[in-house]
């Protein structure tokens, strides 16, 4: 049975100003339900962009975009409700502990008391950091700011998670920790998860869909098993990357 | 809207608390600048005000003139009377000499036989006032090739006009009254000759005419401007301005990383986390200006400073106190929205500070600027907060008095927030 689409994205084109060309182009994408979905792509390929877009961190100059039903343009404070969204850097306040960082995100989501005092316990135990919770998040390792950085933007369960490179620059282990969770996260709640990466690998391993896109434009979307049978001569995704997108560097 | 406004107030209160450095800087540099500038300016306006202003004066005369100038001086109370050096009367030359070197700030010749000059000079005024066939009033008769009697005066080259003016007018003061019991003692001796009644000759002259020296304004005691009374406020609204440096600069930094883009996906208003930082600075504004003030009444008095008078009217204290923090909170807002790094928000809002606070009368008040620079600190909002802390401190003000001050500080506060919301807009949008 054909899982429904959450993310609609049609003919998405954002140029920033004083940029000579646009960071996307005509962008069109639908990510469904259930999914996790790896938007892939070599830097300045307009991953960030897209995510930003659809976070509300900036706006679109063309297109449409509607999640969960909702136009984002029109629904933007209904659709803030129902995401979550890990930013690539750790935006946590260092001088505050574990736990007077996550009430305040929780408290910007609406969560309080009680019920916020619980999830934050839970998820900080889920990830192995009960012991820290009423340390300074500036004393931590960048496994666990890692780790307290994504608790942020789960604590209010959101039916769709977006993840901007969530792993980058940690230890196998905390890395490990992370995509198990967001692998049971996906698989107990249902959260759909969409994520950008550099690392094919994890991508390939961790993702039911992905996009790889290039210039601003989508190059190719399927399932990653899919897609590597699709090109012939590919074994894995970072063979289908580079013949896509080149060998040449892009920055 | 409520919980995000009290849950970034929470969060930035913490953050606050756990810098110690800028609670240093936000309360113990106000507080040593309330100190220093106090006993600076206060010593300089106790010079000013010329009570131990040294004189010294050679009296040559040693009569009723030079006497009466040596008396008027000393019992004027502001000036410090000297007549010997080492035991000796002075010469001319070391009279000059001392006064250059500014040991003393005036120094006073009465010259030999000014009396005897003077007298000589009346007698010879009252003699043409009578008709030559009268023949001569006065035996021996006056000599009207005799020189006028003369003083002469050095100031210390550093004095300024206005107290050179003081003096010379003082001297006048007393040269007139000697010049006038004179005239009386002359016009006493004349009709004694003539009518054969003895008048009291000594009679004490003093000016007739009563000069009521008063405040305008409906206080009982009459408040007079000090040290305090400026330095108290105007540090206050320097120290309340200066948070623009680590409200801009804590803006700066969550949107370095990355945490205001985030708190930008989350639900609700974002002017609800913006407001909810601001309400914190604004609190340690009111903070600031109750334990300045403080310092001001209970403080300084301590270490020989009068004592900062509130004025009658709390009410209106707070309403200034509370639109002066807004301004600034606002002015934080703005600089924090519009700088691009920390040490632009830093250097830009210090100098701006820095800047606002010179025209506005911070450092010199505006009654010692020009007529030209008294225009321009009215651009100034830490002028206005000044003068509404010297209307309610001074002027005994109410609350309708300070209102042309309030409402300034208010609408200023809301262009910032409101620029700084357009300029945010402008920024996401492009």
């Amino acid at each position: 049975m054909e899982k429904a689409s959450i993310i609609d994205i049609k003919h998405l084109t954002k140029c920033y100003k004083n940029a000579d060309e646009a960071a996307v182009k005509d962008l069109t994408l639908s990510v469904n339900k259930g999914d996790i979905f790896g938007l892939l792509g070599p830097n300045g390929a307009g991953k960030t962009t897209t995510i930003s877009i659809l976070c509300n961190q900036i706006s679109a100059d063309e297109g449409e975009v509607m999640i969960e039903g909702h136009d984002l343009n029109s629904e933007s404070d209904l659709i803030k409700k129902i995401i979550g969204v890990v930013p690539q850097d750790i935006a946590l306040y260092p001088k505050l502990t574990a736990y007077e960082n996550l009430k305040f995100f929780g408290n910007m989501y609406g969560l309080r008391g009680k019920v916020l005092k619980e999830r934050i316990t839970s998820s900080v135990s889920d990830f192995g950091l009960e012991k820290k919770l009423h340390s300074k998040v500036g004393t931590f390792s960048g496994g666990m700011k890692r780790r307290i950085n994504l608790i942020a933007g789960i604590l209010h369960k959101p039916n769709i998670l977006f993840l901007d490179e969530p792993t980058v620059g940690i230890d196998v282990q905390s890395k490990n920790v992370i995509i198990e969770h967001l692998q049971q996260l996906n698989a107990s709640e249902g959260t759909t998860i969409v994520y950008t990466s550099h690392l094919m690998e994890e991508a390939e391993r961790f993702c039911t869909h992905i996009a790889i896109i290039d210039m601003g434009k989508v190059v190719t979307v399927g399932e990653p098993s899919a897609l590597i049978k699709a090109y012939p001569g590919c074994s894995n995704l970072e063979d289908i990357f580079l013949l896509l997108t080149g060998r040449s560097l892009r920055d | 809207m409520w919980l995000k406004f009290k849950a970034s107030t929470i969060k930035e209160l913490l953050l606050l608390m756990r810098d110690r450095a800028g609670l240093a800087m936000l309360f113990l540099m106000p507080m040593l600048l309330i100190f220093i500038m106090s006993l600076l300016q206060e010593s300089t306006l106790k010079k000013l005000e010329e009570r131990h202003t040294p004189v010294l004066i050679v009296n040559f005369d040693n009569d009723s003139l030079g006497i009466n100038i040596v008396n008027g001086l000393r019992s004027a109370g502001f000036f410090e009377i000297h007549e010997l050096i080492d035991g000796k009367q002075p010469s001319l030359e070391e009279l000059k000499k001392l006064v250059n070197y500014g040991k003393y700030r005036v120094g006073i010749i009465v010259k030999e036989g000014a009396s005897e000059a003077l007298r000589n000079q009346i007698r010879c005024e009252i003699q043409q006032m009578f008709p030559a066939e009268e023949g001569d009033l006065f035996s021996p008769p006056p000599d009207p090739d005799k020189p006028y009697p003369e003083i002469d005066i050095y100031f210390d080259p550093i004095t300024q006009p206005t107290f050179k003016h003081a003096v010379s007018s003082a001297l006048n003061e007393f040269t007139y009254a000697v010049e006038a019991k004179m005239i009386m003692g002359i016009y006493a001796q004349m009709l004694n000759d003539i009518v054969g009644i003895e008048i009291n000759r000594s009679g004490n002259f003093k000016n007739m005419i009563n000069l009521n020296e008063q405040y305008a304004g409906n206080r009982k005691k009459i408040i007079v401007p000090n040290a305090v009374q400026h330095n108290v406020p105007a540090w206050t609204i320097f120290a309340m301005f200066f948070i623009v440096i680590p409200l801009a600069g804590n803006i700066i930094k969550e949107r370095e990383s990355g945490m205001s883009l985030r708190l930008r996906t989350m639900p609700g208003s974002n002017l609800a986390v913006i407001f909810g930082k601001a309400n914190v600075y604004f609190m340690v504004g009111i903070l600031q200006a109750v334990f300045m003030l403080l310092i001001g009444v209970f403080v300084l008095p301590m270490v020989g400073m009068p004592a900062l008078e509130l004025g009658s009217s709390i009410l209106a204290l707070l309403l200034v106190t509370i639109s002066i923090s807004l301004a600034a909170s606002g002015y934080g807002i703005l600089i924090g929205t519009i700088s691009t790094s920390q040490e632009q928000s830093s250097i830009f809002g210090s100098i701006s500070v820095v800047i606002l606070a010179a025209i506005g009368g911070i450092w010199i008040p505006t009654f010692m600027m020009s007529e030209k620079m008294n225009i321009v600190s009215k651009l100034s909002p830490l002028n206005w907060g000044l003068d509404a802390y010297y209307d309610i401190f001074l002027r005994n003000a109410d609350v309708s008095d300070i209102l042309i001050y309030i409402l300034p500080l208010f609408l200023f506060a809301l262009s910032c927030i409101l620029a700084s919301w357009l300029y945010n807009r402008y920024k996401t949008s492009n």
